[in-house]
């Protein structure tokens, strides 16, 4: 009973991290905490694929002629292997682009960037009219 | 193998306690240090999985490069976040039932640590017997990265070099339109005196 309740409890947290991650992306108006979501959703991710890699009991796969194991399934293994280190790699251009966006701005909020984008946008109607009223004059 | 899934069921725990800590934070430096001890438990639990070749990966790429990462990038940007103005229901709304779908779904996953579970069914015997026999390296996991998908370690290599040059141009490109608007600026007062 207890190992079959913890058998699905791994699962859970891990769609519960899932969540948190994405509504870190979706709910935080701040760039940087938006970067911080994807590194969770990330991250959980990778445990739900090594949590099926695992098989009680077993070793981990590196071989041993001593003894005849049973070991864990290393495909999982080798795949998120390659998916950290990409991982970091869209962190780090991600944290660029958070810069970038700041050295602009001032700001890495997306409310005040869309807000200076429409101040912006705003001032280049009132300018448009001025000229056109002029052309017309 | 009881202890072992307490064990598990523990660290994954204390990893739902960290994010939950990370919705709560506002201040920048407590976000970048959650998330490296994030990362830090993700490895543990790793180990726990009979990953260990991912667990020190994640150690030492997750928990320790992208905290420099941020450390770095964190003392170029605002120090607070700001309180979120506005309605944030229909994010949490959607994250509360896509959540609440996929807990339904884990109904029909096959449980931690069957043998019977069809991942462990279809190449993965191969691998294991083919490490010996074929390629003679003693850790499955090596042997299976740069051999038998070698060329995924390739695509992988590509987009860290495209994303490390994407990264160069973006930093670049700063620096050369401040020296551009400073020459323009200089042209400037140069005129005016």
């Amino acid at each position: 009973m207890i190992s079959s309740s913890m058998g699905i409890w791994n699962y859970w947290i891990v769609f519960l991290l899932m969540m948190i991650g994405l509504f870190l992306v979706i709910g935080r108006k701040n760039f940087l905490k938006k970067i911080v979501g994807l590194a969770i959703f990330q991250t959980s991710v990778f445990l739900l694929y090594i949590t099926f890699g695992k098989i009680t009991g077993a070793t981990p796969p590196i071989l041993n002629e001593a003894l005849d194991k049973v070991y864990s399934n290393p495909l999982p293994h080798v795949l998120i292997l390659t998916a950290i280190v990409v991982g970091v790699a869209t962190t780090a251009l991600g944290l660029s682009l958070v810069l970038r966006i700041n050295s602009e701005y001032g700001s890495i909020e997306e409310d005040d960037i869309s807000a200076q984008d429409l101040v912006d946008y705003h001032d280049e109607i009132e300018t448009n009219k001025k000229l056109k009223s002029k052309f017309v004059k | 193998m009881i202890s072992e899934l307490i064990i598990n069921a523990f660290l994954v725990t204390v990893m739902l306690a960290i994010a939950i800590a990370l919705l709560k934070t506002r201040t920048v430096i407590f976000t970048v240090i959650l998330t490296s001890a994030y990362s830090l438990v993700a490895a543990l639990m790793f180990i726990t999985l009979d990953a260990v070749d991912v667990a020190f990966t994640e150690a030492s790429v997750g928990a320790g490069i992208s905290t420099v990462l941020f450390l770095a990038a964190m003392a170029y940007l605002p120090k607070k976040e700001e309180e979120t103005i506005g309605n944030q229901f229909i994010p949490a709304l959607s994250c509360i039932i896509l959540g609440a779908i996929l807990i339904w779904c884990s109904y029909d996953l096959p449980q931690i640590g069957l043998v019977s579970s069809p991942i462990h069914q279809h190449v993965a015997p191969d691998y294991i017997l083919g490490s010996r026999n074929d390629i003679g390296i003693p850790n499955i996991v090596t042997s299976v990265l740069a051999s038998y998908r070698g060329y995924d370690t390739f695509g992988e290599t590509i987009v860290v070099f495209t994303a490390g040059i994407a990264v160069l141009v973006l930093l670049q490109n700063k620096k050369k339109i401040s020296k551009d608007t400073k020459s323009k600026i200089k042209k400037k007062v140069g005129r005016n005196a």
